[in-house]
């Protein structure tokens, strides 16, 4: 019988740091990885011989980019893997990390998430297609938006509510590519990329950093560490698409599945969780995600929106940190950024942007391809 | 005269080349990578011509697009083909969203013309008439 984390040896967070994402610049990604490793390594109160092994997210920076990255934190020779998952590239990391603590082939180890934004290189299947290259991501998610207000009957204004609530969140985030607080006329008055969808409802892809650390209960004891800042791994599931019936958005019903079971594994019910950091690149999709991971019915889920439950203070928080929509979406380091604000939200550091008595959170993150993560998080 | 720009995906009479596998799974385009619903693949994998109507599921207008060769704007169809397989590709209407359950036609519309003159056709969807 297979296992799951739980069965397993525990894990915690003990560091969590980032590089703030940021639009394009001239800054090299060494600068941007080894900003956000020593941020984690000062979070943890934690020195870098410590760390065991290493799993470098990257989905832009092509070949082996971790080695001339780490090199710089002294050479200590632990193991090294680079993680490709597109957008799960840091959620996959993390996974990975947490895998290998809980195991016991490491004590402690390190996910990093590090990408510039490059061009996107995908070689032939050997199969044509009739317009793939007019199909933008944008334009996937400007179908889902139509599907979803034509099915549930909801109007593009209370879709785009969405991206009003996250970029205040993101706005009290140092980390965040887009801090500023934005109207719903704002967001409804820019620039349309494709049907309703408007340049502030989407992820802006840039760069940045973000790292986490993960010790097991031996490696915490033996370097002294916090314990009360700790945050326990009380789930990873990952799952990848199926064959799903015509006209089911396979984002939606691959995030049930995965959510289904993680949620199962942990045994938490949806009503626990305080904190939710969701893939919302585009508005829709906090929408068809909170639906999914079980928040409420389908097509309720402007009701919650509009009534704040999803706000910081409400029944759950959802993205505190401002999401991919106003953190930011550097692609690598996504992942691995939930992963620390939910650390942050847990033990109580979130300052501005603290959600009261949060206990439980959520990371949830979809990749091309698609597949999904959630992993669960807890304070003992 | 005329010629297709995909002819591997359609024909000249608005059909689209899919295929089928024994296990009875229906998929666009025919390929021979194996089956995703079941894995089988080489001769349990046969042409299967797809009748070139449907339902459409979605459509949204495109108003921006980086790929200059593809200018803006135009609309994108999520058509759920009466054979099963669900396809997304351009309406031939570049401006207008269509609304949803729509039954939908293919049809082939010039996009250029050849070196040796012939009048290029791309496959695309438009509401039933």
């Amino acid at each position: 019988m297979a296992r799951t984390l739980k069965d397993l040896r525990p894990v915690y967070v003990v560091g969590v740091g980032w590089h703030r994402y940021q639009n394009p610049s001239e800054t090299p990604y060494v600068t941007l990885g080894v900003t956000a490793i020593r941020d984690a390594l000062a979070d943890a109160r934690l020195d870098w011989p410590a760390v065991e092994s290493a799993y470098v997210a990257t989905a832009l920076l092509g070949m082996a980019s971790g080695r001339p990255m780490l090199r710089h934190l002294g050479a200590t020779g632990i193991p090294l893997s680079h993680v490709e998952n597109a957008s799960a590239s840091g959620s996959t990391a993390f996974r990975q990390a947490c895998i290998e603590v809980a195991s016991g082939l490491t004590d402690v180890s390190l996910a990093v998430g590090v990408d510039k934004r490059n061009p996107v290189r995908r070689d032939s299947t050997g199969m044509d297609n009739l317009a793939e290259d007019a199909i933008a991501q944008f334009t996937h998610f400007s179908l889902l938006t139509n599907e979803y207000a034509h099915r549930h009957k909801v109007s593009f204004e209370d879709i785009a509510r969405v991206a009003v609530k996250n970029h205040r969140n993101g706005a009290k985030n140092k980390n965040a590519q887009r801090q500023q607080e934005r109207t719903l006329e704002e967001v409804l008055g820019g620039k349309k990329v494709a049907g309703s969808l408007t340049a502030l409802q989407c992820t802006p892809v840039g760069e940045g950093a973000a790292a986490a650390i993960v010790a097991s209960e031996d490696g915490i004891k033996r370097l002294g560490l916090d314990t009360s800042r700790a945050i326990r791994v009380i789930g990873s599931t990952a799952r990848s698409e199926r064959v799903y019936a015509a006209g089911l958005g396979f984002d939606a019903v691959l995030t049930k599945e995965t959510t289904t079971i993680a949620l199962q594994e942990a045994q938490v019910s949806p009503q626990e969780l305080d904190i939710i950091e969701l893939h919302d690149a585009f508005t829709v999709e906090e929408l068809h995600y909170i639906e999914n991971i079980g928040l409420c019915p389908e097509g309720q889920g402007v009701h919650l929106l509009k009534e704040g439950t999803l706000d910081i203070g409400g029944r759950c928080a959802v993205n505190p940190s401002g999401g991919l929509i106003a953190m930011g979406h550097p692609i690598g380091p996504t992942g691995i950024g939930q992963i620390g604000e939910i650390a942050l939200q847990l033990r109580g550091e979130a300052g501005a942007r603290q959600h009261p008595k949060a206990r439980t959170g959520l990371a949830h993150m979809v990749g091309v391809g698609a597949v999904c993560y959630v992993h669960l998080l807890q304070r003992p | 005269m005329e010629t297709l720009l995909k002819p591997t995906l359609y024909a000249t009479d608005g059909t689209l080349q899919g295929g089928r596998c024994t296990c009875g799974h229906v998929f666009f385009p025919m390929q021979g990578h194996g089956c995703e619903v079941c894995g089988r693949h080489g001769a349990d994998l046969q042409p299967m011509v797809l009748k070139g109507r449907g339902k459409l599921l979605s459509s949204t207008v495109v108003h921006l697009h980086i790929d200059k060769a593809r200018a803006a704007p135009f609309t994108i169809g999520k058509i759920a083909l009466a054979d099963g397989p669900v396809v997304r590709t351009l309406l031939v209407d570049p401006t207008r969203e269509i609304e949803p359950g729509t039954a939908m036609v293919t049809a082939l519309v010039p996009v250029g013309r050849s070196e040796n003159g012939q009048t290029i056709l791309d496959l695309r969807f438009a509401p039933e008439t």
